[in-house]
């Protein structure tokens, strides 16, 4: 557990992840001289980013609190272990649904929470990026689908996505690089269960080998992903941007955790406060980047006010912290006759995208894509306890049905709505920063779209002779929009370009940006974005705009 | 480190090698020119032999294939030991064949290869129930992952190689030796392409499934097909087309020599899978299958074995184009 | 539908095969070897708590028993929070002790006596009315009884129980998984090298099975 202890990204050196006990050399940047970007977060919106933007020649440092892992030689095949991976420090959440955080949906390690995400690499179906013009929900985003579109394209290729040969969903999309995984008997019940209720499947497009690639050997199917993976099949950012980032001129600094971003007499940023090594330190900056996800950003852009910036950097429209938006993860749960053992392969190996693109015969706006389900003993006890309420002997047997159980959940959409929000509590963590308020309110929308979603996947599973189903009626999982982009200063908090309306020298490059979710699991969307970005900061420099 | 570059440099490292060995191979293989005007039985057995042992090294690829993927299914179903025990039966067989000079098929022989050939039918019969019954209807998940099509034809080709030596034997007292009705030669080349090119398309789709990661895995999509061509164009082309007869022989031997460097790419495959070889009892199923590659050997020995019989009625060719001037003016009214 | 059985079956004959590597060994270990002595709770507390795992997760007396009084000991102890904290719930010590206090303040209010000191069935009559908010004792000082319940008492004892390897063999689970992890991904195909299930009436196919579970 030393990577908890020591930085590993120090006196010119990284670890090089992908081969035991090696090292890569890396650059290393003064703090009393202005580096070109200060990236604060290394997950699936910073990690993309350093990459691309040290790639185009600028010098960056990029800050992590968490630690540097060797997936090959820290990781164990253990949930409870592997804790060590999630954002464990405290939140507070309230509201009517407060959110149940931690292992969810936030990492605290380079390489962010892709270093224990499900892999889930989706595509957002292009009217949403128009949905308050096409279907009359939400906000628009600035960004046209086709431009994002053909960064998909370039993501799955970076990824070397594993996916199916034709995905049945939406438009023509070109041929994934690596080919789907083999589906495992939890993602063929979907299959018969999608059959049932006469809708298209399709294996799901994983962020996880199907084939060796260069040091990282195919998926071995062990079925940990969401604990970490310690073959290096997962293409983390730990595994790909990260590295990329080193050989390209970025300095990563672990067990960084930076408190506040530093804004001139001029207004603009000029570098940021970090605790590393036991103290705190400066790091001057030309241009500042937050890519912490939709808490860890609104926080320190919050903590970071100053008598120019009285309610927090880049908050002049007010909506810093606000529409704080989640996914809906509910599901139906049941036992078939048949030995499933779902603990076997990737979590959710097969999905259905019909509601995402199906309009006709819903009570609601939004979309759901839902998938095959294989959470391990832990994570399955919660559910059983949570959810479903059990205790006692009732517990103990029905968690013996465990390798025969099969279950159907979605990723949800939620709407936008101002009482759900980032604020900062009066408690303080252990850096002295003063921890995150996270309320959250579920709407009537939401509601109806859980319903929806609940009555359909409960009919498949009985169509596949599943007993004793039962419906998770609470969860949710992914986050976003704490940070929106938008068309104008007054009702967004950067534009287009992730660049803040206020501080123009400050961007914010994470899943906080999003006007709305969408159905599907979000990574993918934030590393196009990421890397769209990066584009653009390229193209702004060309032109002597930045 | 295995980066893009340095597998592009052992792809085209293994490839230009086994080009120079299999035109080593060919230019130190000398013939006796032969003039005489029956077919010189000695050849004709000895190109039997060489399908006995092609029959037998496929049988032999079909057997270890077999009892891997059959494992695999923990031999659910009875039927699953068949091809494990017809595959020995082809490959005693094919041994018994490699040690007999006899001019004459052999009765057990021929009935192992029909049962061989037989159940490689029928296996593939099963394994296209078996995927027919898949959830999610037909598609590129069951082609990928579910019981494979084209594995059971590998026994068929095992079969169907030794049937043919069986009959070249018979054939070798003959003045003209047919099979099939079609001249030796010609049958023995026309059955090896096609064999080469199915067992070309189970490469492709199964590289496929590998998204050609390695460029080595284009090599047995690309140089099987053109051996097959040109081993079909020979036999097609007549007998004056020497250029075409050495560009085919020179294929077949790399093809010959591209099977055995498959097993030693799939073994480099299972070294990059995670655990290499301790992880092995994952690893030997779940990584490139080790014994699948020497299929296309045992394929391209036979189309040299065809040449040997294409030769042959090459050398007889001036005595039976005598024949066949002759021959219109009996037809004659 | 009869409850599944894998009798015979292990987890721990895999500890020196492929499917366990080195940081996998020390964890578990680690957590085989937890003091069984608390740290956190004092005398009386303890006492309540064993009550307690004894209700939440009752546990068969044909095996040596999970010592989840220690697991949620050490969590407490170590003060391994969970990253998030509904707003009504203190702190996790805090939350234990206040919780510990007001379940027995119940069991002297209803019973006059000490919750320890109850039946088995007043034990899960209390439970139960804790886990449907009923309870109203001024000493549970403004956490509700449901949610101390569900998202820390249960939450904390029963994930203490399926981290225990012991817990993965009574429900067929693989355990680690790494560097081997698995070949045959279908429903109703067992890799040698996992539990295999009891069909009725060939208890000894399945006990055989599992004995050569490495």
């Amino acid at each position: 557990m030393d990577a908890l202890e020591t930085p590993r990204g120090r006196h010119g050196r990284a670890p090089d992840v992908l081969r035991p006990g090696a090292w890569l050399p890396m650059r290393e940047y003064p703090q009393n001289e202005p580096v070109d970007f200060v990236i604060v977060g290394t997950g699936a919106g910073g990690a993309p980013l350093a990459c691309k933007l040290a790639r185009a020649g600028f010098s960056v440092v990029a800050f992590d609190a968490g630690a540097w892992w060797r997936p090959l030689e820290d990781f164990a095949s253990d949930e409870a272990h592997q804790a060590k991976l999630y954002w464990l420090d405290e939140r507070l959440c309230d509201g009517d649904n407060p959110l149940k955080l931690g292992s969810n949906n936030s990492g605290k390690a380079v390489g962010g929470s892709t270093v224990h995400f499900s892999m889930v690499s989706l595509r957002f179906r292009p009217e949403w990026f128009k949905s308050r013009s096409l279907l009359g929900y939400g906000v628009d985003w600035p960004l046209d689908w086709r431009e994002m579109w053909r960064y998909y394209r370039e993501m799955e290729q970076a990824l070397k996505i594993s996916g199916p040969v034709t995905y049945p969903w939406g438009p023509k999309r070109p041929r994934y690089p690596y080919r789907q995984h083999e589906v495992n008997g939890a993602g063929l019940a979907l299959a018969r269960a999608c059959d049932a209720l006469g809708v298209d499947w399709s294996p799901t497009p994983l962020a996880t080998l199907s084939a060796p690639r260069g040091d990282a050997p195919p998926c071995v199917y062990r079925g940990f992903c969401v604990s970490g993976c310690s073959t290096n099949a997962k293409q983390s950012a730990l595994t790909t941007w990260i590295p990329w980032a080193v050989r390209a001129g970025a300095e990563i600094r672990d067990l960084a955790m930076v408190g506040r971003v530093e804004t001139g007499g001029d207004g603009l940023a000029s570098g940021v406060h970090y605790f590393r090594e036991g103290r705190w330190q400066f790091q001057r900056a030309r241009h500042v980047v937050v890519a912490g996800y939709a808490i860890e950003t609104p926080r320190l852009l919050l903590n970071s006010a100053s008598a120019r910036h009285p309610d927090g950097l880049a908050n002049r429209s007010g909506l810093l912290g606000r529409n704080l938006m989640v996914q809906t993860n509910n599901a139906v749960w049941g036992h078939l006759e048949e030995e499933v053992r779902w603990y076997k392969g990737p979590p959710s190996l097969a999905l259905c995208e019909h509601w995402n693109y199906e309009d006709r015969g819903k009570d609601f706006f939004g979309g759901y894509c839902f998938m095959s389900q294989g959470p391990l003993p832990a994570a399955w006890v919660a559910t059983q306890t949570g959810n479903h309420g059990l205790w006692g002997q009732a517990l103990v047997d029905e968690m013996r049905h465990y390798n025969h159980q099969v279950g159907l959940k979605i990723v949800g959409e939620t709407l936008p709505q101002e009482r759900n929000r980032v604020t900062l509590a009066d408690e303080h963590d252990q850096y002295g920063l003063p921890v995150a308020r996270v309320t959250w309110s579920m709407g009537d929308n939401d509601r109806r779209l859980v319903a929806h979603a609940l009555d359909f996947m409960g009919r498949g599973l009985d169509a596949i002779g599943a007993r004793d189903i039962w419906s998770e009626a609470e969860n949710t999982c992914h986050l976003g929009g704490t940070a929106r982009m938008g068309f104008d200063a007054d009702s967004s908090v950067v534009d287009a370009d992730c660049r803040s309306w206020d501080v123009r020298n400050l961007w914010v490059c994470d899943g906080s940006v999003f006007p709305t979710v969408g159905g599907v699991n979000p990574s993918l969307t934030i590393q196009a974005i990421a890397c769209r970005t990066a584009d653009r900061i390229v193209a702004l420099a060309a032109r002597g705009d930045l | 480190m295995a980066t893009p570059h340095t597998l592009r440099l052992v792809t085209l490292g293994a490839t230009a090698l086994m080009g120079a060995v299999a035109w080593t191979w060919q230019a130190r293989e000398t013939r006796a020119p032969r003039r005489r005007l029956r077919p010189d039985t000695d050849v004709l057995v000895e190109a039997a032999r060489t399908l006995n042992r092609s029959a037998g090294l496929l049988a032999l690829a079909v057997a270890a294939d077999s009892a891997l993927e059959h494992a695999r299914g923990d031999f659910h179903n009875r039927a699953m030991y068949t091809p494990l025990a017809t595959s020995l039966l082809s490959l005693l067989a094919s041994g018994h064949g490699h040690r007999d000079d006899a001019a004459a098929a052999h009765r057990l022989r021929d009935g192992c290869y029909l049962a061989a050939g037989l159940t490689g039918l029928v296996g593939s019969g099963f394994h296209l129930y078996n995927v027919s019954k898949r959830p999610g209807g037909f598609g590129w998940t069951h082609l990928f992952y579910a019981a494979p099509l084209g594995a059971p034809a590998a026994l068929v080709l095992s079969g169907l190689l030794g049937y043919y030596g069986e009959r070249v034997r018979d054939a070798a007292g003959d003045r003209v030796p047919r099979v099939f009705g079609l001249p030796a030669g010609q049958a023995v080349a026309l059955m090896c392409a096609a064999g080469l090119l199915g067992t070309t398309a189970e490469a492709g789709l199964l590289h496929f499934r590998g998204a050609f990661q390695n460029p080595a895995m284009y090599l047995p999509v690309t140089a099987p097909p053109v051996s097959a061509a040109l081993l079909a164009g020979t036999a097609l082309a007549g007998p004056h087309r020497p250029g075409l007869r050495a560009l085919s022989r020179l294929w077949l031997r790399f093809t010959t020599l591209l099977g055995l460097a498959g097993s030693a790419f799939h073994a480099y495959g299972i070294t990059r899978s995670h655990g290499g070889w301790s992880n092995w009892r994952q690893n030997l199923h779940a990584g490139p299958p080790l014994p699948a590659p020497p299929s296309f050997t045992g394929l391209a020995l036979a189309g040299l074995a065809a040449h040997a019989l294409l030769d042959e009625e090459r050398h007889l060719t001036p005595f039976h184009a005598r024949l066949w001037r002759r021959r219109p003016a009996w037809r004659l009214p | 539908m009869s409850l599944p059985r894998y009798p015979g079956y292990d987890v721990l004959h895999k500890r020196n095969g492929p499917s366990w590597n080195e940081p996998t060994r020390r964890a578990v270990d680690a957590r085989l070897a937890l003091p069984r002595e608390p740290r956190f709770f004092d005398a009386r507390q303890w006492a309540l708590l064993n009550a307690l795992c004894a209700r939440i997760l009752p546990q068969p007396a044909d095996r040596p028993p999970v010592p989840l009084a220690a697991m949620v000991d050490a969590k407490v102890f170590e003060r391994q929070g969970d990253g998030y904290r509904d707003t009504r719930l203190p702190h996790l010590q805090d939350a234990w002790t206040r919780g510990l206090a007001a379940l027995d303040a119940e069991a002297e209010a209803r019973h006059q006596q000490p919750f320890v000191a109850l039946s088995a069935g007043q034990q899960d009559a209390l439970l139960t009315a804790m886990q449907q908010g009923m309870l109203h004792h001024p000493a549970w000082g403004g956490m509700p009884p449901a949610l101390f319940f569900s998202e820390r008492m249960v939450h904390d004892i029963t994930g203490a129980y399926y981290q225990h390897p012991t817990a993965w063999n009574e429900i067929g689970f693989g355990g680690p998984a790494g560097p081997r992890g698995y070949v045959r991904l279908d429903s109703d195909r067992r890799d040698p090298w996992e539990a295999a299930e009891a069909r009725p009436g060939r208890e000894d196919e399945a006990r055989e099975a599992n004995r050569r579970v490495r």
